[in-house]
């Protein structure tokens, strides 16, 4: 690898880390969408930033340019309050009309302004390594890379410290407020580092980019775990992950790095929704079809228990007795012997002990749904698992 | 023990986009009450409890806990919101629900340790959640999240409790431990504030009542003015309920 290339995905990797933070908060928020407004909407502040700076990576600009995003935050919430649209209509009147003010602000000055909308929407990674620091005449590395490196050291030492405040506030605005954490700082806050790593990343990476990286791997994470922490862990990981392979893949296709990383992140959400343990669409499937095999062994030992007469319990009568396809009596009569409930003598069906107390419990919760006595079934049984 | 006034509400009128859902609300709530505020679907029962915990801004009247503003004396305070007011797929577990309860007394950036730890168990122990502790909060039944809940007022050992509809959805049992719980705060001369839906449990449960809708209708002991009249003025139609004297 050259130099370049590591360079290259040092800063894609940096990117999706202090995107990844700010972005699972965003997505439990259900706020998707405002960072896209923010990616969109930033660009007349990076404009007139650049007027007064002529200088893309002047801290001046990232500020001018993130307070941009905050304006379009504070004009979302006020339109939403007056009570006439919903957010996501506040949402899509607000960031077009900042959006073509940046537009109309590039095109009136394009003679003397070096910027273009497409870098702004799509940036280009392959560059970030000619844009050098030099400090005291010493290159020191790109200037991307210290500039998304100090946004991502802030945002992890604001993560750190307010990690309580966040989740509280995302998870119970009430009490949040009752508490004394006001939401409307906690918002803010989150709102200002949102806004600042989509202008310290943009130059980069693209503001499309900075919006697939906040949002996918945070969607993603979530379809895996039920513990916040892990969930960050879990975000930043895919972030990382999607970054380094969607590196390799432009380079292997010679196609664009941020369209290559996009796709990476969307194949990883698509394999993970797919497959994810619990809530992948795979093991709901299964689990229903499990559940509908549970339901009918519990209707099997019922019957058997109501039944002593052997011609009942025949095993070629089954099926008429209880009015079942061959198939289903099948897996059923399999499931009931594996876990040791029935026995099956001269082609008669007995329950077991097992069974017989097994039927009882299971009766017994789905009556009472008193379900600290069954505990121990939940580990084998779906149907028991709520 | 009745003598002092635990939470003073003074012309409180709290309007949401400029409507006005409260007018002119006037509230003492003595010290050491169990207090039931009844009033239709609407009336502005969750509203008022978020006004005096400062979670609304009101735009006339004001609010004093002990005296002072709730600002002041947020410790004293605690608060189970309804129970529709979360996310219940919010990625966390039961303890960890209960330890934000802990939140308010460590203030900002202090993070919660053993100690927190220590007292949310033993507050899921007392409302029978403690087997559920690592459970994620969306696979706990309604009336077992409206334990979590709760436990979480619990842990914030405070000296008044808001309670928004606490016995939504749970049954009878669950209704029985909730308002034994509740009956034990006052017997340590707590304040209890509920929202109460269901009428008939009101003489038994509570010894203080608040009729609510957008205007106060009355306020005072149950067994003075939990009547016809006041059920009638505040819900509108006839009402008939019987009373056990
Ligand atoms: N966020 C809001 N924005 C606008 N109007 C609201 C908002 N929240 C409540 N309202 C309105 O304020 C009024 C009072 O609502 P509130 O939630 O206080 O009623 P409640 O007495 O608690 O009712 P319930 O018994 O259904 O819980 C209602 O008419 C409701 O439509
Ligand atoms: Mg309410």
């Amino acid at each position: 690898m050259s130099n370049a290339q590591i360079e290259i995905q040092l800063i894609a990797s940096l990117v999706a880390i202090a995107c990844a933070i700010p972005g699972t908060f965003l997505v439990l928020r259900k706020m998707a969408m405002i960072s896209d407004a923010i990616s969109h909407s930033i660009l007349p502040g990076i404009v007139i930033g650049f007027f007064i700076t002529q200088d893309l990576n002047s801290p001046l600009l990232i500020l001018l340019a993130a307070l941009t995003g905050i304006i379009t935050v504070i004009l979302v919430e006020y339109i939403q309050k007056t009570g006439l649209v919903k957010e996501d209509t506040a949402i899509g009147l607000v960031f077009p009309a900042l959006f073509s003010i940046g537009v109309i602000l590039i095109a009136k000055n394009a003679n003397d302004v070096h910027l273009d909308v497409d870098a702004v929407l799509l940036g280009e990674l392959a560059f970030a390594p000619f844009d050098r620091l030099l400090i005291a005449g010493v290159d020191v590395g790109p200037k991307s890379l210290w500039i998304i490196g100090c946004i991502l050291l802030i945002t992890i030492g604001l993560l750190f410290a307010f990690f309580k405040e966040l989740k509280i506030s995302t998870f119970d605005v009430g009490l949040s407020a009752s508490l004394g954490f006001s939401p409307t700082i906690i918002h803010y806050g989150l709102m200002t580092v949102s806004s600042v790593t989509t202008v310290g990343a943009f130059d980069a990476v693209g503001a499309i980019l900075v919006v697939a990286l906040m949002i996918a791997p945070a969607a993603t994470a979530y379809l895996l775990t039920t513990n916040l922490k892990r969930m960050l862990v879990y975000a930043i990981c895919f972030g990382v992950f999607s970054a380094m392979s969607g590196y390799w893949l432009a380079h292997w296709l010679d196609a664009s790095i941020a369209g290559s990383i996009t796709t990476m992140l969307g194949l990883l959400f698509l394999v993970i929704y797919l497959f994810a343990p619990n809530k992948g669409v795979i093991a709901v499937l299964y689990r229903e079809k499990q559940q509908r095999t549970e339901v009918s062994l519990l209707t099997f030992l019922l019957h058997l228990r109501n039944h002593s007469e052997e011609e009942e319990r025949h095993v070629n009568h089954l099926n008429e007795h209880i009015n079942w396809q061959k198939v289903r009596s099948k897996t059923v009569l399999e499931l009931a012997l594996k876990n040791n409930m029935i026995v099956i003598d001269n082609d008669v069906v007995s329950l077991t002990e097992k069974g017989n107390d097994f039927t009882s419990q299971a009766i017994d919760y789905i009556i009472t749904n008193e379900d600290s006595k069954i505990e121990h079934m939940k580990d084998d049984f779906f149907l028991f698992r709520g | 023990m009745k003598n002092n006034i635990a939470v003073k509400v003074d012309d409180l009128t709290v309007a949401y986009n400029y409507k006005p859902v409260l007018w002119d609300i006037d509230l003492e709530i003595p010290e050491g009450v169990l207090m039931a505020i009844v009033g239709p679907n609407g009336a502005g029962k969750s509203t008022l409890i978020k006004s005096i915990l400062g979670i609304l801004n009101p735009i006339a009247g004001s609010v004093s806990i002990y005296g002072k503003s709730y600002e002041k004396q947020r410790a004293l305070v605690a608060y189970v919101p309804q129970k529709g007011s979360v996310d219940w797929d919010f990625p966390t577990t039961a303890l960890d629900v209960v330890m934000m309860g802990t939140y308010g007394s460590l203030g900002w950036i202090k993070r919660p340790g053993q100690k927190e730890k220590k007292i949310a168990l033993e507050a899921l122990e007392k409302v029978g959640m403690l087997p559920f502790k690592n459970r994620q909060i969306s696979q706990l039944s309604g009336g077992q999240q409206q334990r979590i809940f709760l436990a979480r007022a619990l842990v914030q050992d405070a000296s008044i409790y808001f309670m928004d509809e606490p016995f939504q959805g749970v049954d009878a049992t669950t209704e029985i431990a909730i308002i034994n719980i509740l009956k034990e705060l006052r017997k340590a001369n707590k304040t209890v504030i509920v929202v109460h839906h269901d009428l008939q449990t009101v003489p038994e449960y509570f010894d203080w009542v608040t009729f609510l809708n957008v205007k106060k209708i009355a306020t005072g002991p149950v067994k003075d003015i939990f009547n016809d009249d006041n059920l009638t003025k505040t819900y509108g139609i006839n009402y008939k309920v019987s009373i056990q004297e």
